[in-house]
């Protein structure tokens, strides 16, 4: 859902780097951990701190490793200097794909280098004596450094840049270099990566025909038109992220989940929140449950359903699940029909890296921090997200923009990770806590709108989706939710990461879901015996809806009502707001 | 429903605009578009605020509203800009909105835009209405008090602030009714960011239109409150007197008097924007 759904998007970016990818699973930042960091800034990571001097010390203490270390390096370089070294790029590492890479002596050497050099810092740090999160962090130093003096980001040493400056007698670097200055000027300061000027909204992008019902302060709702004769009675209402637009889910025609939905014959209705700024800092769990009541109010309103399935995706998903229980606690819970939660970790623990990332004093901190601004800042998040994944977020775009001159691709993924949003202080510090205790895990510890939130008093029927590549909200925690509601649950593992996951429409060969019948408490159990079904979960979520959802009846020809009148068209007026 | 909103791009910057299609009087059928009537708005304010003027102003009008790059809805340019710079990249943006010609209204900071856009684009630019608006750096300034209270965006963020100091800032008719000014600049207000109004501030440092008045020489109609703390009406005497083909039109209020006496203001704008 954040910036940070580039994490499922491997194939997206022009031509991305490879020998990351592997190391990628480690990495990954999942979203609590995120959101402290924005808060606080990228550059702290980049400092030497006593995780480097321990590693300093380290290599000091076992002196015949780490000269064993430097003495083979050596031995290498000699080898690539008479030219009878093997060591060449991994094949998938597309930087060095430019046959001048293995074809000019002087380059092959080059790279040859690079490569040894770059194993032998692994190695020393491999054979260093440090606790898993001095390890993560110098390997983040590491990988960063290593990234960015490969010799392919250097211009006219890389041959395609060399290229191109002749063949336009130079422009290329003097358009580079104005693209440099232009994104090193404001925050995020990493280079472009996607050329926005192809997508319009209501256009290209969030283009599937509906009209906005409700406008509070906080939300727009907006209603889907049905392009079916009959529509289900039971609508479904969907709680998008609060970080980023609404309208992952409603990306390019063919390619959005909500024209599928509409098309299965389902009364869509989706919250499009107001990207908040600094008079907004107090809005909280409390003003976001508020506002997804008051647009289940409007949904029952305008369908006369006394009943609606609710969906959540990431943080959204959160939210949903809080409503969830608030309605269950308030006993109102007759008015769901089932929970629908898309790439949504409830359960923290374990999540990886966040005991790595995350302390108790850097939470604080990056609460102070939103607090003082009033809000997180959503480009502080994206540039967080790029230096996690220097070599395809980063330098990919660096040859690209600035050592070719060209311009970044257009890709409506892109577009939309690069459309951020801010976050309230108030949420942003309800968000951290949340994780930090994990306290959706017990009951009562977080009180919303006054009561006392239980997630085992949900009782209805809950479909729950990940993906098996997602470094944000990673599959196993996704897994977890299935023990924690109190109805059925049923899993559903899809191949991709984050955003991928989402945006799944069928005809991909590649794409498949497993889902398995029992959920035991293990993930790693749970998928030992799943079964793999080929296609995307689009069509399972819709059989699970369907009956779910009531009886077919005619679609309404009007969007809203006498007292709730479209307001707008979709995709709204929230969703311009920068 | 409510008018169009759109984004587009320009020169890799986005900016947010809306535009209100024009209606025949008869009936809703959209028209081809004649000119347009392009609003700039003041510092710090996004095309929200002028919504009161655009409902009333004749159907017949084509109006066109954008943010300023880092203002309201739309991002934060990449650097600072100046007037020049703004105009030139806003005759870019009506070219993407396919408009050729058109006429354009500026309210305080955004006359100032106005009177850059008419000498630079002397064959786009038809006619132009400047209100509650001065010369730049060169004019009769506000009182200390006044300015002081102009270089933060503060009113923006704060509703009870704007309440507090409407009076003083604004003049006109929100000395009696001080509460209008957090109903028109908060309750759909978009808020861009500091730098975004720095920008804007920076924009007008060293700008000034006084010499080259005498050169805009298409029909201007210039509209001030008589009670103005922020631009004081003196100047627009000054502009007028300056302009060859400028009409002054003094009104009863203060410096928001294009919203707060929009019934009376939109009606004149838009007699003087489809006169023959």
């Amino acid at each position: 859902m954040t910036s940070t759904k580039l994490a499922g998007l491997n194939q997206a970016g022009p031509n991305q780097t490879g020998p990351n990818r592997t190391s990628m699973a480690s990495q990954a930042a999942p979203l609590d951990a995120l959101l402290v960091e924005a808060a606080r800034g990228p550059l702290r990571r980049f400092l030497p701190d006593s995780a480097t001097a321990k590693w300093a010390v380290s290599m000091a203490r076992q002196p015949g490793a780490t000269v064993r270390r430097l003495r083979a390096l050596g031995g290498e370089a000699g080898r690539i200097a008479l030219g009878s070294s093997e060591l060449a790029p991994d094949r998938r590492d597309r930087r060095f794909t430019d046959v001048a890479w293995s074809q000019n002596p002087l380059l092959k050497r080059l790279v040859q280098l690079y490569l040894a050099g770059g194993k032998t810092v692994e190695e020393l740090l491999a054979d260093a004596d440090l606790t898993l999160t001095q390890r993560r962090r110098l390997q983040f130093q590491v990988e960063n450094v290593l990234a960015a003096i490969a010799p392919s980001n250097i211009p006219l040493v890389n041959p395609e840049s060399a290229k191109a400056v002749i063949d336009t007698a130079g422009l290329s670097l003097v358009r580079g270099g104005r693209q440099l200055v232009r994104d090193l000027a404001s925050s995020p300061r990493i280079p472009e990566m996607v050329d926005t000027s192809g997508f319009k909204l209501g256009d290209n992008v969030a283009a599937t025909p509906g009209a906005v019902v409700l406008r509070t302060e906080v939300l727009e709702l907006i209603q889907y038109q049905p392009q079916t004769d009959e529509v289900r009675e039971v609508p479904l209402m969907i709680v998008p992220p609060t970080i980023n637009k609404f309208y992952a889910i409603d990306l390019s025609p063919e390619r959005s989940l909500v024209e599928f939905s509409v098309r299965q014959g389902r009364q869509i209705f989706v919250i499009s929140w107001r990207n908040p700024d600094a008079r907004h800092a107090d809005w909280d769990f409390d003003t976001y449950v508020r506002a997804i009541l008051d647009a289940l109010d409007a949904v029952e309103e305008i369908t006369g359903s006394k009943q609606t399935v609710l969906g959540g995706i990431c943080s959204g998903g959160i939210l949903a699940s809080i409503t969830a229980a608030y309605l269950a606690g308030i006993g109102r819970q007759d008015r769901l029909a089932a929970l629908c939660l898309a790439v949504t970790v409830i359960d923290n623990a374990n999540a990886g890296t966040v005991s790595a990332l995350v302390d108790r004093r850097g939470a604080e901190l990056a609460k102070r921090l939103s607090r003082r601004k009033g809000y997180l800042d959503g480009n502080a998040l994206a540039e967080i997200f790029a230096w996690l994944r220097p070599g395809d977020l980063i330098w990919n775009y660096w040859v690209n923009n600035y050592l070719l001159g060209k311009r970044p691709p257009a890709f409506d993924i892109l577009f939309w990770n690069a459309d951020t949003t801010r976050m309230t202080a108030g949420l942003h510090a309800d968000f951290v806590d949340l994780a930090m205790e994990n306290k959706l895990l017990r009951a009562g510890a977080v009180t919303v709108l006054g009561v006392p939130i239980d997630l085992k008093a949900v009782t209805v029927d809950a479909y729950v989706v990940a993906g098996i590549a997602d470094h944000i909200t990673p599959w196993e925690n996704c897994y977890q939710s299935t023990q924690l509601f109190g109805g059925k649950t049923r899993f559903v593992l899809s191949t991709s990461g984050h955003i991928a996951a989402l945006v799944n429409p069928p005809g991909n060969p590649k794409a498949s879901f497993r889902t398995n019948d029992e959920n035991p408490a293990d993930a790693k159990a749970w998928l030992r015996e799943a079964e793999t079904h080929q296609g995307t979960w689009w069509t399972d979520v819709a059989a699970w809806l369907s009956a779910r959802s009531g009886d077919l009846r005619p679609a309404p020809r009007e969007l809203g009502t006498a007292v709730l009148p479209p307001l707008a068209e979709a995709p709204g007026t929230y969703v311009f707001d920068k | 429903m409510s008018d169009e909103l759109l984004w587009i791009t320009v020169m890799g910057q986005q900016v947010r605009v809306s535009i209100r299609r024009a209606v025949r009087a008869s009936g809703d059928e959209p028209v081809a578009p004649t000119v347009p009537l392009v609003l700039c708005n003041g510092i710090g304010a996004s095309l929200e605020l002028l919504q009161p003027f655009v409902d009333e102003v004749d159907p017949a009008i084509e109006v066109v509203r954008f943010d300023v790059p880092g203002v309201g809805g739309s991002p934060l340019p990449k650097l600072p800009y100046n007037f020049a710079g703004l105009a030139w990249f806003l005759s870019r943006a009506l070219d993407e909105l396919g408009y050729d010609r058109f006429d354009v209204l500026g309210i305080s900071w955004g006359g100032g835009l106005t009177q850059q856009i008419a000498f630079q684009h002397r064959r786009r630019c038809r006619r132009l209405v400047l209100v509650s608006t001065g010369t730049g750096s060169l004019m009769v300034p506000a009182r200390p008090g006044v300015l002081a209270k102009m270089v933060t965006p503060r009113r923006y963020r704060d509703k009870e602030y704007a309440k507090q100091i409407a009076a003083e800032l604004y003049g006109g008719r929100l000395r009696d009714e001080p509460g209008l000014a957090g109903a028109l600049l908060h309750d759909q207000s978009r808020v861009g960011s500091r730098r975004g109004y720095l920008y804007q501030l920076l924009a007008g440092v060293g700008w000034s239109s006084l010499p080259a008045l005498p050169l805009i020489r298409q029909r201007t109609l210039i509209l001030a409150g008589t009670d103005d703390p922020i631009i004081p009406f003196v100047n627009a005497r000054i502009i007028a007197r300056l302009m060859p083909h400028a009409t002054l039109h003094a009104y009863d209020d203060g410096h928001l008097g294009l919203v707060t006496l929009a019934d009376e203001l939109g009606p004149l704008v838009s007699r003087f924007v489809l006169a023959e």
